[in-house]
């Protein structure tokens, strides 16, 4: 039982999915362990959405072991009761009401829960009545959301979820988010938008052309690449030091000591009293490290 | 689907039994009642299973389903029982009507095994032909073939018999199935020589569910 409680929600060992001759995804290896929100993120075609449909039970894997809570996820008796999904796409009957469509996919789960409950989770309660086909494209997101935390789930897959919806739903479903965290749940996040990915992550994993190119924390990505200090000299200034670089525009420092390279930069501009125009000094950003990683630049995976 | 399912059929079945001794002369009151059963069987039953698991799979509900605790076997299920339920109700009541006014058939029970070995078939055929069928449109194309095919074999068997191109008549898909509901309308045919002609149907089934497994697809193709 000890054993059991200890062991990782999903562990992906070696996972290959093919498609005819495409390799999709490529011998991929990733742990997520409970309590944990672990983001999935890749380029186009990177290959994450198929890695994610072996995880969630919706795709037969080419080679690899795929477990959830242990078990093989194509058992959807087993692990559908403890799993939540919101798909990328809505795939709701538009006939059925807002709150028939929460009850038929929440019960076929085989969770329980009250429908009102999640339908105010997500604001949707004043829609409970209307038919899905007549709901905006946010509305739907937000139903996709309402059935994938139906009955509170031990694990949500979140696969685009914010795609569509107006800050303010944003808002509402990270807070949700955070509260399911709160009780435990564990969460596997796909998302184009790498600013939540990087607010809400415990950990990171980077696809491109099919492999897992790193994984960490934010701070264990950004920290692999160099931080950056910009300026700009008046004419006739002498040569700046830290070997700034000035192939077009604005001088260019990159550093892994950005603090302390920062005070020399500002200390040699007081020494011979140079202006510093336009100086800004950025830490690594993920958005830096996605870029790396499509310039196939990128750091080797962390752990 | 309100054509296909149940306009059509009520209206061929209407005008078969309408003109019924115009039918019975050149065929026999058992050429029509298969006629009848494969008229709810392609249309009712088929093209709609088909159509209704186009429809499902494109606007991506069965993927939806299957993100759900449901087995394989059980989605379809609910999603196709309706569309059975209603075309076993269709074939009772339309021969049901034609029995009242035409005499009743010789052989109730087999004739239900026959009409319901012929569904069995035209079900796992529907589940092979949604297998290439991307959309509800595209069904009114890719049910052509089999619809026609299972109507026309029930009429060429039902009004030529099979003592000519026998085995060929009898391996056609619907071919035994008519010999078999024409026989257990009809009567006068012994049992042992009846049964058999369940096999090649069984046959179709089998084949029908092989190509399925291999053609069924959960999600539009990407």
């Amino acid at each position: 039982m000890e054993q059991a409680a200890q062991r990782p929600v999903v562990e992906v060992e070696h996972l290959n999915v093919s498609y005819g001759e495409f390799q999709a995804v490529k011998n991929l290896t990733l742990r997520v362990e409970q309590g944990e929100l672990y983001a999935l993120l890749g380029t186009n075609g990177a290959g994450k959405t198929s890695a994610l449909e072996v995880v969630e039970g919706h795709r037969p894997a080419s080679s690899g072991t795929v477990r959830v809570f242990g078990e093989s996820p194509a058992d959807r008796r087993a692990v559908r009761p403890r799993m939540g999904i919101m798909l990328q796409e809505s795939g709701f009957s538009a006939d059925l009401t807002v709150a028939e469509s929460v009850r038929l996919i929440g019960r076929l789960s085989g969770r329980t829960d009250s429908v009102d409950r999640v339908l105010d989770v997500v604001d949707l309660t004043r829609k409970a009545g209307t038919r899905v086909g007549q709901l905006s494209g946010g509305e739907k997101r937000r139903l996709d959301f309402a059935t994938a935390v139906y009955g509170r789930p031990e694990l949500i897959f979140l696969d685009e979820p914010t795609t569509g919806l107006d800050i303010q739903s944003r808002d509402a479903l990270w807070a949700a988010v955070g509260e399911l965290r709160g009780s435990g749940s564990t969460v596997i996040l796909t998302t184009h938008y790498l600013e939540e990915a990087q607010q809400h992550a415990d950990r990171i994993g980077l696809m491109h052309q099919g492999t897992l190119r790193t994984q960490g924390t934010v701070a264990e990505l950004t920290r692999t690449l160099p931080a950056a200090i910009q300026f700009s000299l008046s004419p006739g200034a002498p040569t700046p030091p830290l070997g700034a670089a000035q192939p077009e525009g604005p001088y260019r420092i990159e550093t892994f000591e950005l603090q302390a390279d920062l005070k020399r930069l500002l200390d040699w501009a007081d020494l011979y009293d140079v202006d510093l125009h336009g100086l800004s000094a950025a830490p690594t950003r993920l958005d830096d490290v996605f870029r790396a990683i499509e310039t196939d630049v990128a750091p080797t995976p962390t752990r | 689907m309100l054509i296909s399912n149940l306009i059509m059929p009520l209206l061929a079945s209407a005008f078969f039994i309408y003109r019924r001794d115009a039918f019975a002369e050149i065929g026999s009151l058992g050429y029509i009642a298969a006629v009848l059963v494969f008229t709810v069987g392609a249309f009712s039953l088929y093209t709609t299973a088909v159509t209704t698991l186009a429809a499902r799979r494109q606007d991506l509900f069965l993927k939806r389903l299957r993100s759900t605790a449901a087995t394989d076997p059980a989605i379809l299920a609910g999603l196709t029982l309706p569309v059975a339920l209603t075309a076993v109700v269709q074939a009772v009541a339309i021969l049901g009507v034609f029995a009242a006014v035409s005499g009743h058939p010789a052989n109730v029970t087999l004739l239900a095994v026959s009409i319901l070995a012929t569904f069995v078939m035209m079900f796992a055929l529907a589940l092979a032909t949604a297998g290439l069928t991307g959309s509800p449109e595209q069904a009114q194309v890719t049910t052509l073939p089999i619809s026609l095919l299972t109507i026309a074999v029930a009429s060429w068997v039902g009004i030529t018999g099979t003592e000519s191109l026998t085995l060929l008549k009898r391996v056609l898909p619907g071919g035994s199935a008519t010999e078999l509901i024409v026989h257990t309308w009809n009567g006068g045919v012994p049992l042992t020589e009846s049964l058999p002609l369940l096999a090649p149907t069984l046959a179709w089934v089998v084949v029908a569910i092989v190509l399925a497994l291999r053609l069924f697809r959960w999600e539009p193709r990407r």
